[in-house]
């Protein structure tokens, strides 16, 4: 039997089995259990191939890194064996492989390694000609699992948290930590990526039963305060600016933000390199405790144990006390004090081999298994221990990837072989082993002292002061490293490196650690190095003669670990912006577009026509008869104040201080260097006070703007940003006075209201304000309510317009009736380099004035040459193939020459017409363009005055 | 012609889901119920919209001194509201900006006084909404990413920040155990945040509540 008798603390719940089946072949393991705990409890050993050369692989850390160890369930990709809680009637498959797990084809890539050199992928792809073949291949050939686009979407919520103390890593320094905080007055969430807390105070015992007495206790306290809120199966996946942590639950991605932080992460264990290392059976000290401790399972039944300190000792007295005989210990120093547990090994009878190394693990049929240890010391003649089962102690490197991502300054060490914090930000604290300290007693001293400073840092009691004991032993071997002429001692286990691989990238001068990452692409799989990285350190610093602190590390970004699509595409949100109209346009069949954050109507659907002639259809009905939009959107602002006028001076290119009251004027605003950013219209309600629209997309940041200008200037005016409260519609057409005047005692003659006027007045007994523009040709009036009058004024219209068969019009019909009036639309027939001579707003431009904002740069702009000119063009009327699109290049004698920014069908015209940039040279009437259209192919055009229509305005003229 | 009666800015999204509406003849529609979960939803996490109830606004160096004329008390410090004696609140958005929600008497007197120099009249069309129930906590966490606990604190406190991309007014009213939370959004934001903020609250056991429900 592999699965143990029960053991004290074991996470398994026996009274539950749980069937599923993996590879096609039927399981039974227990709740509690992850996959591979489960498999291996079942007599499995091998878990999955490996990446390049599809070897077979087992357990290696059974701490989620173990990713040869990977499975597709259904449509879940990348279960993740060794920490994934096993379920009842799971279907799993082993990833990347060809033919199954057992008999996998592609694991005759592992011939072909030496056709497969360090760098293949870039060499590869140096061939232009060659990478779309490799990339053919390298596709089929890799990816870890199978996506499924039918996948439901699952929105996982993301939320925010707050606490005073974070506590990350519930083990024996964090929980003190936790403890130590709370008493201080904090409120302290402690989070741990473990189904359950306490750490290797479970498992890491050395057959001590004390030490796991030892972390309960501390346990039951942490669980019994009532300031300190535990996490289990949470894992802090990247820190941010001000202590934001990104916290990663099972079903919620959680942004904690903390006063301090406790770092308590402890570290990974390393695996030592010789050949034949990746082989099912040999894994981490730490796995093979896990495995006894938390899910009863014996990993091996004859072991040996290659160490280099106390802990892989301990490890040793585990699995001896859980039956496993332990053939050997391999102690890879010569030299050094024997501790508490080795003695207590020596003791037990078990042979120890101080100086000697694993030269080789001897592989058991097909690969799947260990046969034996072949050890040496160097000097005498090698060994062969036979065994089934290798476990490794060499060292530890610090799980310091939040650290580094808040700024930590780390140096290395060389007492402890390890780099640790050197200079911690402020509100940031570490203990335990990622701040190099290894034993228990003093990894709880440490928590003390990082728990209080963590909680006098946010506020809550003083810090004490406590003196962490000096480590008595070097917990990390620093060559942990075995060469071999044959290879396949692996640095890498994600990515199948070799040394040889390390050594071949250093001769071809990838020798700084970060070239060295992206040549060989280590630390780039999916356990991101946390097993590889110090080894291919280490490795590069001997190759190149340096210092680990020299060769320093890879840069650890957000997020270290992954994290799940389904977290990360979870719930979003995405801010929309609805006029008080909406559920009207809807009715109306509205087609529904964004502009920017606003919902406007596009077009309106009618049946049995289709989209364009739907738009041109509403465009027919302004320009014959009336249309009404919703224009709601536009920014609508007020300055009020004895200084009003002045700001709306320096802001706009134009006047307004010799605005007469109740009228409006067209407004363009530039920025500093002259380009054009926005346009509207100001309107003079009275001496002081103004009402004027900004582009729907502008008015946020216009407002913004204006605000801080007149912080700046200190003007005596105030500010109103009334975009949201106000409604508004474009009532537009050759019957809209006609129609309006059904609904306002307002005198609409030509006299009394004339173009350009503003008024304030009742519409339909709601209070307005109401302006006659011509924006799409016609004769017209903009009519702003209460934003919560908005439907009665749209549905007082439409009753009203049935009499002269109003027609709502949308977005796209607007921009064709504006379009053949030859006005600009900001941010489409302008760019982030327009001025207003480049778009013929001369006309606007009062250079006169004694300041305006772009006016310095208009000078300087005034005196240099036209580089390029906006202006009209048509299509021949007769045009009909391929259609140039906005965008679209102007081309000169092969050379660019200009692009098309707007372009439509106009019925009213006949014709296709359009706006272009073009050289000041093509700018002149009737001058023939080329537009090159997306195939290449190019199509003629003429350039033709502006406005299309209605060139001399009589439409905004009493006919006479 | 007499002028139609205004709707909340989420009018719309309730018309389909209110079973009950007020027929008071000096404000907007309100719903009154949803359904007869109500109640339950109320203890869990209920979403009350109270857009109908009339506010204005005013902003500018001399708008304390004008709202003081008019017999308001004012908050002492910027980011802090006030119950007033008649019903409703004043809210003191910033150094000089004032909001005030309170009976149409009030509200009507405040918006025909003309303006006197500084003050500069805020016509406000706000969404707004009262979030209460055992589980608000959660709903705002999922929201929102200013700790509300702050709130608790200094109960005189309001808060401008940001809530599922919108930029809302938030300010906690009830005891401590028991908080009711009022915020307020531009209208136009209104329908988004209500459908997020009811759709977030339904997976949480709660949702939409009439204001007979509202505690």
């Amino acid at each position: 039997m592999i699965r143990l008798p029960p053991v004290p603390g074991e996470w398994i719940d026996r009274s539950t089995v749980v069937p599923f089946t993996f590879e096609g072949k039927t399981y039974q393991g227990y709740a509690g259990d992850t996959i591979s705990s489960a498999l291996l409890g079942a007599g499995e050993k091998v878990l999955g191939r490996s990446f390049k050369y599809h070897r077979a692989r087992g357990v290696l850390s059974l701490a989620n890194h173990d990713v040869n160890a990977v499975c597709q369930w259904g449509d879940r990709p990348n279960v993740r064996a060794d920490v994934t809680q096993l379920q009842a009637n799971m279907n799993l498959t082993a990833v990347n492989t060809f033919g199954g797990l057992d008999s996998d084809k592609a694991r005759i890539l592992g011939t072909f390694a030496r056709f497969m050199p360090v760098g293949f992928y870039y060499k590869a792809f140096h061939s232009k000609l060659l990478f779309p073949l490799w990339e053919r291949m390298f596709r089929g050939m890799t990816g870890l699992g199978k996506v499924s686009f039918d996948t439901p979407h699952i929105r996982t919520p993301k939320r925010y948290d707050f606490c005073d103390v974070l506590v990350i890593g519930a083990g024996a320094s964090g929980l003190v930590a936790a403890l130590t905080a709370a008493e201080q007055g904090a409120e302290v969430t402690l989070i741990d990526e473990n189904n359950r807390a306490g750490g290797s105070g479970g498992y890491a015992l050395g057959a001590e039963a004390s030490r796991m007495e030892q972390m309960t206790e501390q346990l039951n306290k942490v669980l019994a305060h009532p300031r300190i809120r535990l996490l289990t199966n949470t894992y802090a996946a990247g820190y941010y600016t001000d202590h934001w942590i990104a916290l990663v639950c099972s079903d919620v991605l959680i942004k904690m933000r903390a006063k301090s932080v406790v770092v308590a992460t402890g570290g990974y264990e390393q695996p030592a390199v010789f050949r034949n290392n990746d082989l099912p059976g040999i894994m981490l000290a730490s796995a093979a405790q896990r495995l006894l401790y938390r899910y009863a399972v014996r990993p091996m039944q004859r072991a040996v144990v290659l160490t280099a300190n106390q802990d892989g000792y301990r490890a040793a007295l585990d699995l001896s006390a859980q039956g496993v005989e332990v053939v050997a210990v391999v102690d890879l120093r010569p030299d050094h004090l024997d501790g508490e547990p080795e003695q207590r090994v020596i003791a037990l009878g078990i042979r120890v081999l101080s100086g000697y190394r694993i030269i080789e693990a001897l592989p058991g049929a097909k690969g799947k298994s260990v046969a034996g240890a072949r050890v040496g010391n160097g000097k005498s003649e090698s060994e062969t221990l036979p065994c089934d089962g290798i476990v490794m102690s060499v060292g530890w490197a610090p799980a310091a990837n939040l650290l580094y991502q808040a700024g930590t300054r780390m140096r290395y060490t060389q007492s402890l072989e390890q780099f640790v914090p050197d200079i911690l930000p402020p509100g940031v604290f570490a203990c335990g082993r990622v701040n190099g300290v290894h034993t228990l007693s003093a990894r709880r001293l440490d928590g003390q002292r990082a728990g209080s400073a963590a909680a006098a840092h946010a506020g809550f009691g003083d810090i004490r002061e406590i003196v962490i004991p000096a480590e008595t032993e070097c917990p990390t071997h620093p060559w942990p490293i075995v060469a071999h002429p044959q290879g396949k001692n692996f640095v890498d286990f994600d990515e199948d490196l070799q040394l040889k691989d390390f050594e071949n990238a250093v001769q071809e001068g990838f020798d700084n650690i970060e070239l060295l990452k992206r040549f060989s692409t280590v630390g780039m799989g999916p356990s991101q190095g946390k097993h590889s990285n110090m080894n291919a350190l280490r490795i590069l610093a001997k190759l190149t003669g340096k210092e680990p602190q020299e060769v320093g590390t890879t840069t650890s970004r957000p997020f270290f670990h992954p994290v799940p699509m389904s977290l990360l595409g979870g719930r979003g949100f995405s801010p929309e912006r609805r006029t008080p109209m909406h559920s009207r346009h809807t009715a109306f069949g509205a087609e529904w577009m964004m502009a920017g954050v606003w919902q406007r109507p596009e077009y309106y659907r009618r049946a049995g026509k289709d989209r364009l002639q739907c738009i041109q259809d509403e465009a027919v009905a302004v320009r014959q008869n009336v249309g009404l939009i919703d224009v709601g959107t536009l920014g609508k602002l007020e300055v009020i104040g004895p200084q009003a006028a002045e700001l709306l001076e320096r802001v706009y290119i134009s006047n307004y201080a010799n605005l007469k009251v109740g009228m409006t004027r067209y407004a363009v605003m530039c920025d500093e260097s002259g380009v054009v950013v926005d346009d509207g219209v100001v309107g003079r309600l009275a001496e002081d006070h103004f009402y004027f629209t900004t582009t729907t997309s502008g008015a946020a940041t216009i407002y913004r703007e204006l605000s801080r200008l007149n912080t700046m200037w200190q003007l005596d005016c105030g500010i109103v940003n009334h975009t949201g409260s106000f409604a508004a519609v474009n009532l537009a057409g050759p019957q809209s006075r006609a129609l309006l005047s059904r609904l306002t005692p307002l005198d609409l003659s030509a006299a009394a209201f004339p173009y350009l006027a503003l008024r304030e007045g009742v519409v339909a007994g709601i209070p307005a304000r109401l302006m006659r523009v011509g924006f799409v040709g016609e004769w017209g009036y903009e009519i702003h309510v209460p934003a919560n009058q908005g439907c009665a004024i749209w549905d007082a219209l439409i009753a009203a317009g049935k009499e002269f068969d109003l027609r709502p019009f949308g977005v796209e019909a607007q921009r064709l009736l504006r379009l053949e009036k030859g006005h600009i639309i900001i941010g489409q027939d302008t760019d982030g380099l327009t001025n207003p001579f480049d778009v013929g707003l001369e006309w606007a431009l009062k250079m006169n004035k004694p300041f305006f904002i772009g006016q310095r740069s208009l000078r300087v702009i005034d005196r240099q040459t036209r580089k390029q000119k906006l202006v009209g063009f048509i299509l021949d009327a007769q045009f009909n193939s391929s259609v140039p699109q906005e965008c679209h290049l102007v081309i000169d004698r092969g050379e660019i020459a200009g692009r098309v920014t707007s372009i439509a069908w106009s019925a009213t015209l006949g014709c296709h017409i359009g706006l272009a940039f073009v050289r000041p040279e093509l700018a002149e009437a009737n001058t023939t363009i080329n537009i090159r259209l997306t195939d290449r192919t190019t199509v003629s055009a003429k350039i033709a005055r502006t406005p299309f229509y209605d060139p001399d305005n009589l439409k905004q003229k009493e006919p006479a | 012609m007499k002028s139609p009666s205004p709707l909340s800015p989420i009018h719309d999204v309730l018309l389909a889901k209110a079973s009950a509406w007020s027929d008071s003849d000096s404000l907007p529609p309100s719903v009154r119920k949803f359904d007869a979960r109500d109640p339950q939803k109320a203890t869990l996490l209920g979403v009350a919209d109270l857009s109908h109830l009339p506010r204005t606004g005013a902003k500018g160096a001399g708008a304390a001194g004008w709202l003081a004329d008019l017999g308001l008390p004012l908050p002492s410090r910027p980011n802090s509201w006030l119950a007033l004696p008649d019903g409703g609140l004043i809210s003191r958005l910033g150094r000089t900006e004032y909001l005030i929600e309170s009976n149409p008497t009030l509200v009507a007197q405040i918006m025909q006084t003309p303006r006197s120099p500084g003050v500069y009249p805020v016509l406000r069309q706000d969404a707004a909404f009262a979030l209460c129930g055992s589980r608000v906590n959660e709903l705002l966490l999922q929201t929102c990413n200013v700790d509300f606990r702050c709130l608790a604190a200094d109960p005189e406190q309001l808060v401008l920040t940001s809530m599922a991309g919108v930029s809302i007014l938030v300010l906690a009213t009830g005891d401590k155990i028991h908080p009711v939370f009022r915020l307020w959004c531009d209208g136009t934001y209104g329908p988004y945040l209500w459908e997020t903020l009811t759709g977030i609250a339904e997976e949480l056991g709660g949702g939409g509540i009439g204001l007979d429900a509202l505690p």
